[in-house]
């Protein structure tokens, strides 16, 4: 019966003959080799090309904004076919009707399923490094200041081994061709639907591997760039991934009967047991955890203090009469800061108490009822001696990503009032004169305020209110600016004082800028 | 003695399969021959160590199947095709008997050159990197032989192996039974009498899950002469006994 044309036909090759492949090797390569997930990898490839990427590099070169969103984006865009795809290969022996035949092999059930489970985790892994490395390749041609974050990438990739466990359990439990697609939706509902029950920064919910920051603040600019990223709710959700993978995968392929002797059988049931217990440990840690002032979790097991000390950085500094320095991060932010805040800060330049520097410093977060957090500065507006003008940039705060005109038209709204503020002493109690030299100095250094000149007698909007120490709430917070209504009067004074000559305006300031800031400057006086 | 069964039972439910059966074996091909519904695939998956009796005495290679050690070194020096082959339609030839062999711990270092051998002895070398899919139906009961046949085993156990095969095909396999019957304990479970007569050096007949049966293909054959039931002589031989037990 033997063919010798046939055994010419197929020999195996040298490079075989001289690696002597593993036999589990040979087996994990036989299911990579005929695995379903390659077959939906350009689906979940595609997917994440459309919703993760593309919004990915839409957000700032930041690398804790883009690291966040895009652990987020890969675990949504890659659970449905992670899990519909294992699924499959669960239930392959029921569905083919293998299972007789394998009963009777001497390599344990365990083994071979274990293989099969492997494989399409492994491809899995293998697209979603694919992704993750596109996002940070992307990310670090823009940014400016900065490293990958690792631990955002590690609970993405964490959580396909565990989205394949999860599938292949079901496929291997109920095997029924309609276990993949049934298995597929339900993880993605599970994951999509895990975020709902969040509520406040000390939810237990937290734990789904979805969720890549503090919940209520998302992947915010503000966070991680003046500190260190805390790992403490990566760490908690990379045990619960680990603990559910061992568990779910101990389970499926170790526990029944068929699986292999006693003896492995009681190591499944151990390793199911500690998997459980890992993930239990997990979610109870997560449950702890609670918004730390810098917009992170912080869980207090597995907190390291040394991640409270701040970052160094050296600022970029404009080239202005007082310098606008910025975080390295937000480098490329600093020449829409410096052409918003230059007029401004050349009005006040050279006056008592003016700062001697814009620089930008860290927000602090603060939780607040149910899912509302307080975002404000951290610390005074100005401090030190001399005087320190500490910057926030609009992101800071949230909110949409703003074009470089949409930052200046920010800054100007928000920030120059401020600065102004600072040094004339405007602000809640002011006194008239006060508050007409700040809107004279705005009006002076800015060309679209000239507009204010034709609003009515009875008042008109101001030009914009100094940005508050503290913004109540991150839903209100970009309706900080510019509600206050100037009486005709102050109006009227501050457009006389406007038309003096930059030179006169400055020395009257000068000789009578701390009797301004102690309020005994009435309006009358003012030339 | 590789196969030796006392009393050997198996019940699914109210139904009992296989009933009683003393059976012994040593190398050689044995024909396992019986209506449907006569427990012939009870027998072979008891024997394949796919299910346990429910009683009786079974053991295989000198070994007992029902502790898990001995029934994984059977396991290593089993081969088994089953009624109904399930196989993984992307699967090459080459693959899937690869795949067998890696299951059944084949030696690493040996799983290449025993899967070309099991391959070509079935003559499906110029066939072997053609996925299962595109194969016809007597070509994959060659891919079931092939995979049952890749450990080289000491106890092969083959249901309807010959369902499907074409003439040339059959005659083939037949030599290859044959063959390996010389050296293996071959248990080939069929209805067609031809195989056994070709092929095998005792006939097992059972019928209501017990052996009526056992001799020779010619004392088979001796049975069916005063009987007028069948077109061969083993057809007759066969009907005869069939008809003496049920009266």
């Amino acid at each position: 019966m033997i063919a010798p044309q046939g055994l010419r036909a197929w020999q195996p090759s040298d490079s075989a003959r001289r690696w002597r492949v593993p036999a589990a090797a040979r087996l994990t390569r036989l299911e990579l080799r005929h695995n379903a997930m390659p077959l939906l990898l350009p689906l979940a490839i595609a997917i994440f090309g459309v919703f993760t990427y593309s919004k990915t590099l839409g957000m700032p070169p930041l690398w804790n904004v883009r690291a966040a969103n895009t652990q987020s984006g890969l675990v949504a865009d890659f659970v449905t076919p992670v899990a519909g795809a294992a699924a499959w290969m669960g239930s392959r022996e029921a569905r083919r009707r293998v299972t007789d035949l394998l009963e009777t092999v001497a390599r344990p059930r365990f083994a071979r399923l274990l293989a099969s489970w492997a494989a399409t985790s492994s491809w899995a892994v293998a697209g979603c490094l694919l992704c993750l490395a596109a996002v940070y390749w992307a990310t670090s041609l823009r940014a400016s200041w900065g490293g990958p974050l690792w631990w955002p990438a590690a609970v993405a990739v964490a959580s396909m081994p565990a989205f394949a466990a999860l599938g292949f359990g079901a496929g291997v439990l109920v095997p029924s061709r309609f276990t993949a697609p049934v298995a597929a939706i339900a993880a993605f509902f599970v994951v999509a639907l895990s975020t709902e029950l969040i509520a406040g920064s000390q939810s237990y919910w937290q734990v789904s591997p979805i969720v890549s920051a503090a919940w209520d603040v998302g992947p915010d600019p503000g966070v991680a760039t003046f500190y260190p990223y805390l790992p403490d709710l990566s760490i908690a959700q990379l045990m619960f991934l680990a603990g559910l993978t061992v568990a779910v995968v101990a389970a499926a392929t170790g526990l029944p009967r068929a699986s292999g002797p006693r003896r492995l059988r009681v190591v499944a049931a151990a390793a199911a047991t500690a998997g459980l217990l890992t993930a239990g440990a997990a979610v109870g840690l997560t449950g702890t955890g609670t918004l730390d002032a810098h917009g992170m979790i912080a869980i207090p097991a597995l907190h390291d203090a040394a991640d409270d000390r701040p970052l160094q950085f050296t600022p970029v500094c404009s080239r202005t009469a007082i310098p606008v320095c910025l975080n390295p991060a937000y480098a490329a932010d600093l020449q829409a800061a410096a052409s918003a805040l230059g007029p401004v800060l050349s009005e006040i330049t050279g006056l008592p108490g003016a700062p001697v520097r814009v620089i930008q410093s860290a927000t602090t977060y603060r939780q607040g009822p149910g899912n509302e957090v307080s975002i404000s500065l951290a610390g005074p507006v100005v401090s030190g001696t001399p005087a320190v003008y500490r910057l926030l940039m609009p992101d800071q705060l949230g909110g949409p990503q703003l074009s470089p005109g949409q930052l200046r038209d920010a800054l100007r709204a928000g920030t120059d009032p401020s600065v102004i503020a600072s040094v004339v002493g405007d602000g809640p109690g002011a006194s008239a004169a006060q508050r007409a030299v700040a809107a004279a100095l705005l009006l002076a250094a800015r060309e679209p305020y000239r507009a204010l000149a034709t609003g009515t007698a009875s008042g008109v909007r101001a030009p914009g209110t100094p940005v508050p120490g503290s913004v109540p709430s991150r839903r209100r917070r970009v309706a900080a600016a510019g509600a206050g209504l100037i009486p005709a009067p102050v109006l009227q004074a501050a457009l006389r004082f406007r038309a003096l000559p930059a030179s006169v305006r400055r020395a009257w300031l000068v000789r009578n800028l701390g009797a301004l800031r102690a309020g005994r400057i009435v309006l009358a006086r003012l030339p | 003695m590789n196969i030796e069964i006392t009393d050997l039972t198996r019940r699914f439910g109210r139904t009992t399969a296989v009933s009683g059966i003393d059976l012994q074996a040593d190398p050689g091909v044995f024909g396992l021959l019986g209506p449907n519904g006569a427990g012939k695939t009870s027998l072979l998956r008891m024997m394949a160590t796919a299910i346990p009796p429910t009683s009786g005495r079974l053991r295989l290679l000198d070994r007992d199947p029902g502790r898990y050690g001995p029934r994984q070194e059977i396991r290593r020096r089993l081969g088994y095709l089953p009624q109904n082959l399930g196989y993984y339609p992307g699967f090459t030839v080459a693959e899937f008997v690869e795949y067998f062999a890696l299951l059944k711990e084949v030696p690493a270092r040996g799983v290449r050159a025993a899967v070309a051998a099991a391959v070509e002895r079935v003559q499906l070398g110029d066939r072997a990197a053609a996925r299962l899919r595109t194969l016809s139906g007597g070509m994959l009961r060659r891919v079931g032989i092939a995979q049952a046949i890749v450990n080289e085993p000491e106890l092969l156990l083959l249901d309807e192996p010959t369902a499907g095969l074409d003439p040339e095909q059959r005659v083939a396999f037949r030599g290859l039974l044959r063959d390996i019957g010389r050296r293996t304990t071959v248990v080939v479970s069929t209805h067609l009498v031809e195989d056994v007569a070709a092929a095998c050096s005792e006939v097992v007949v059972m019928d209501q899950g017990k052996v009526v049966f056992r001799g020779t293909p010619a004392e088979l054959e001796a049975r069916g002469q005063a009987h007028g039931v069948g077109d061969a002589p083993l057809e007759r031989g066969y009907s005869a006994v069939l008809s003496g037990s049920r009266s």
